[in-house]
């Protein structure tokens, strides 16, 4: 039954115009990202000053940049940089969130007492000092990357799924379940995830840009992602140095975090969608 | 008789929804007197509340009247413009919801609320206003108007809601109150004191009202006259306790009979209506309720019944009905 | 004859500031409930909302911890959760609002399964007992694909029915089992009820707040006021001489489905205090039309009015003078 599920699931998202263009951008994404040395025109880190601040040609379709390096290859390379952090931050958030969450709804109250403390603390501090301060700690690279997002984004995700939690162990299916005697891992694993779960996918697929423009952000402090790897943040700060010089290559350049983000926006709106039954009726009949 | 203050004639009104439409009313007429109650009466499905919303205009955007008149002392709304309209909200014709939760602003005080309900009296000052907010939830037996005045409305319980939201459907002294399923939310002291209330009401400001129920405990307490309905139709209208002592539609008789207010000790077992409501989006050629019918014949099926009128007052849609 | 549940002085307290306050605080939700459901029997529980009944429904499952008296199911003592535990493949909830019980994300196959998966019982095929399970209940085995919000109100109840009766229990507690359907449905669900009765010899607990349905289905009835059992015995009993002013209001209140039937006079005024306001002496003294001195300063013992019918009350009216 759960594998049918699935698949109408997926139809349903198919259906859904919005959220087949998201699941379409974002496999755009993963495509140029997993097979980026065959889609990808030319070397991205191959310098070539004679040919620098081109604008689109037949042999540049992007242009290329202040040292002549081909912008279309380097933003295929860049996706690769940007989903690997950004899937690999979020996802482990999402893990540790949905975790951390359902402990606190569910579990015992000075269990949850404690846990609120710890979200709240964590949130109250600033994302960029935090970030910093990491980095300060363990040393700019990818690694350090994830490990501030996870951290900082764990509490926000733990947060909905307790609420979530809290709102759905008061509600009749929840109690008839324990009427009938059900186990707490039952009532967790097979009632409770599956509805929790559709909230927290939509704010992780709308989070994947936020962490991409992170990753964007640090990159351009020097502190993220290091030259000459290709990422978005990296070009885009190039765009932004050289805006005066040409003035393509920033426009360029923050297609890809536009195109991502709606993408995911969308995909996370139909997915909301497709997982819940209730709004599946169209589909259906 | 006096002439009814307010009349639904012939109405029909379809929602447009996915693939179709669905015919909420067909050909629909029923009318209520100054100082007079009507209970319009049936289970959920039949109709009776897309009648109370178009009585009030506010059959939503997707509803479609695609005949038919309703007139408020003679004048049909439905010819009027969209600001006629609204002006005769609240000031003519007012209604009361099942939950009065919803009738209520959760972020102002009931009191400030009643206050602004009342908009349409240019010239007269706030603190007039007030006072007659004051006395108006007074008058519906709350016993202490002030404190109401300052409460928010989760700060009171549901009856002492419900009184409020009446208290804010009668500021503007309407000339119809529309209530639909009033007492539904309440617990049974509560219900009949709203009963209760609304029978006070009636006699001290002699407006039309109309009751939308499905209880017919409510209907046989309160009414003058009853419209019942199935599937979109009056199927039967007839003073209360004719209805009550004499109904003539098949319906009517089956849905009186499985009350089980009606029977005094227990039986094992209660009689129902076997059957279900029909498609509404694709209405059957005869009678709507021949399929659940016991003396339904193949005319029944196959020719639409006509209106007899076995009395003075009375209508019913019915082939077998002898008037 | 042993009863199949015996409550015995029953009290629930729900801790109040436990942090702040520092002081054992309590709020007394249920206090001194004793009744007796023989087998085979069905006991209705009447109260309005705020009276206790549905916590004492959770309590008796071990939803709800109870802070003092004695619990007996089939004669043994439910003490700790391991015991709540072992009587729950025998008792079974049957919510007030049906839809909301079934998990949003199961089917309605599932659902119905769900107490054999729950309790580790093995049965052939889901699908075959869905199906078995659904025709108990008089629904097709289509049905099984189905999400609870595609079903509709009657039908929800159905699937409630039959997810109850999954394991055979010997006791089913039913929350307003009609609450929100149709009187035709409601009839349908009443009739299904009492045959499931006699087919497994179920006992049921009814709790709910209307009258005329405990009359039709109960043998005796317990009536709640503010956490207090204020009066039981034996439906016919009650109804024909009630011997709480509560009981008789509610009686009084009840709208009747026949016009020459009206109650001229208003039974009972005001509303139940909020349980954070507890009346001292007789809880119902605020309401009750022959409250005297004593009343609002003592709290009143149990009377016996005649076999198996006791009241709470300092003047219990004896049949003769009922009325």
């Amino acid at each position: 039954m759960s594998s049918g599920g699935r698949f109408r699931a997926l139809r349903a998202l198919l259906s859904d115009p919005m959220g087949a263009l998201g699941l379409g951008l974002v496999l755009l994404f993963v495509v140029m990202a997993l097979f980026a040395p065959w889609v990808a025109p030319a070397d991205p880190i191959k310098l070539n000053v004679a040919e620098k601040f081109q604008p689109p040609s037949l042999a540049h379709l992007a242009g290329t940049d202040q040292l002549g390096r081909d912008l279309l290859s380097r933003i295929v390379y860049g996706a690769r940089t940007a989903l690997a952090i950004a899937l690999t931050a979020v996802g482990l958030a999402g893990v540790g969130g949905l975790i951390l969450g359902m402990i606190a709804g569910f579990g015992p109250r000075w269990l949850d007492a404690v846990l609120v403390l710890l979200f709240d603390s964590m949130s109250s501090l600033p994302m960029i000092m935090f970030a910093l301060a990491v980095i300060t700690i363990v040393g700019p690279g990818t690694g350090t990357l994830i490990l501030v997002v996870v951290l900082v984004s764990i509490p926000a995700y733990a947060r909905l799924i307790r609420a979530q939690t809290l709102a759905l162990s008061g509600a009749d299916f929840i109690v008839a379940e324990r009427a009938m005697g059900a186990s707490s891992a039952r009532i967790l694993f097979r009632h409770l995830l599956p509805n929790v779960v559709g909230p927290l996918l939509i704010l992780l697929s709308m989070d994947v840009p936020v962490v991409i423009m992170l990753e964007a952000g640090l990159s351009y402090l020097n502190l993220g992602v290091r030259p000459p790897t290709p990422s978005w943040g990296n070009i885009l700060y190039d765009g932004y140095t050289s805006i005066r010089a040409a003035p393509h290559m920033v426009v360029i350049a923050g297609l890809p975090l536009v195109l991502s983000t709606l993408g995911f926006t969308f995909l996370g709106e139909g997915l909301r969608d497709a997982l819940d039954p209730r709004l599946r009726r169209r589909v259906a009949g | 008789m006096s002439e009814p203050v307010l009349s639904v004639e012939n109405l029909s009104l379809r929602y447009r929804v996915a693939g179709g439409a669905v015919a909420a009313l067909r050909n629909v007429s029923l009318s209520v007197r100054q100082g007079e109650v009507l209970g319009i009466a049936g289970e959920s499905g039949c109709g009776k509340s897309s009648l109370a919303a178009a009585m009030i205009d506010l059959a939503g955007a997707n509803a479609e009247v695609t005949a038919g008149a309703i007139r408020l002392r003679g004048q049909d709304i439905l010819r009027l413009d969209q600001a006629a309209r609204r002006r005769l909200r609240g000031r003519e014709i007012a209604m009361v919801f099942q939950d009065p939760m919803t009738a209520f602003n959760p972020v102002l005080t009931v009191g400030a609320q009643l206050v602004d309900f009342q908009f349409n009296l240019d010239g007269v000052p706030g603190r007039e206003k007030r006072a007659r907010a004051r006395d108006m939830l007074a008058r519906v037996g709350l016993s202490d108007p002030d404190l109401v005045m300052g409460r928010y409305p989760h700060e009171l319980s549901g009856g002492m809601r419900q009184r409020a939201a009446i208290a804010a459907a009668l500021l503007m002294r309407p000339a119809v109150l529309i209530a639909d399923e009033p007492t539904t939310a309440l617990d049974v002291t509560m219900e009949a004191q709203i009963i209760h209330l609304l029978r006070e009401l009636r006699a001290q400001y002699g407006c039309a009202i109309v009751i939308v129920t499905h209880h017919l405990g409510v209907i046989a307490e309160l009414c003058d006259r009853v419209a019942v309905m199935y599937a979109g139709e009056v199927v039967e209208e007839a003073p209360v306790d004719e209805l009550f002592h004499d109904p003539r539609h098949p319906y009517t008789r089956a849905l009186i009979a499985c009350d089980p207010a009606r029977i005094g000790k227990a039986t094992g077992r209660l009689p129902a209506i076997g059957g279900r409501l029909p498609d509404l989006s694709d209405p059957p050629p005869g009678c709507a309720f021949a399929a659940r019918c016991g003396i339904a014949t193949d005319r029944c099926r196959t020719v639409p019944p006509p209106r007899v009128a076995p009395g003075a007052d009375r209508g019913v849609l019915c082939h077998e009905a002898a008037p | 004859m042993t009863a199949l549940l015996s409550v015995r002085d029953l009290a629930v307290d729900l801790p109040l500031g436990r942090w702040f306050g520092g002081g054992a605080r309590a709020l007394n939700i249920l206090a001194g409930v004793t009744m007796d459901l023989q087998p085979g029997r069905t006991l209705g529980l009447v109260g309005e909302s705020g009276s206790g009944k549905t916590t004492l429904a959770r309590a008796i499952l071990g939803l709800q911890p109870v802070s003092g008296g004695t619990l007996r199911f089939d004669g043994a003592e439910l003490r700790r959760s391991a015991d709540f535990r072992a009587i729950r493949r025998r008792t079974a909830l049957m919510f007030q609002d049906a839809t909301a019980s079934l998990s949003p994300r199961m089917t309605v196959g599932e659902a119905v399964t769900e107490p054999f998966v729950i309790h580790g019982i093995r049965i052939a095929s889901r699908r075959g007992k869905a199906a078995e399970l659904l025709a108990e209940v008089g629904l097709p085995a289509e049905m099984a694909a189905r999400y609870p919000h595609e079903l509709s109100g009657g039908q929800a109840r159905r699937v409630g029915v039959a997810r109850a009766l999954a394991l055979k229990p010997s006791l089913v507690i039913a929350d307003e089992p009609t609450a929100g359907l149709d009187v035709s449905v409601q009839a349908e669900i009443l009739n299904l009820m009492a045959d499931l009765k006699d087919r497994h010899g179920l006992s049921y607990l009814v709790i709910t707040h209307n009258l005329a349905l405990v009359r039709h289905v109960a043998d005796r009835i317990a009536v709640l006021y503010l956490g207090r059992l204020v009066e039981t015995g034996p439906t016919r009993a009650i109804f024909a001489g009630p011997g709480h002013p509560y009981t008789r209001s509610l009686i009084a209140a009840e709208p009747k489905p026949d016009p020459r039937q009206r109650r001229t006079d208003l039974a009972i005024r005001g509303e139940i205090p909020g349980i954070l306001r507890r009346p001292p002496g007789c809880e119902f003294h605020t309401r009750c039309p022959v409250a005297r001195d004593i009343c609002r300063s003592a709290a009143p013992a149990l009377h016996d009015l005649g076999p198996g019918h006791s009241v709470r009350c300092h003047f219990p009216e004896t049949t003769s003078k009922g009325g």
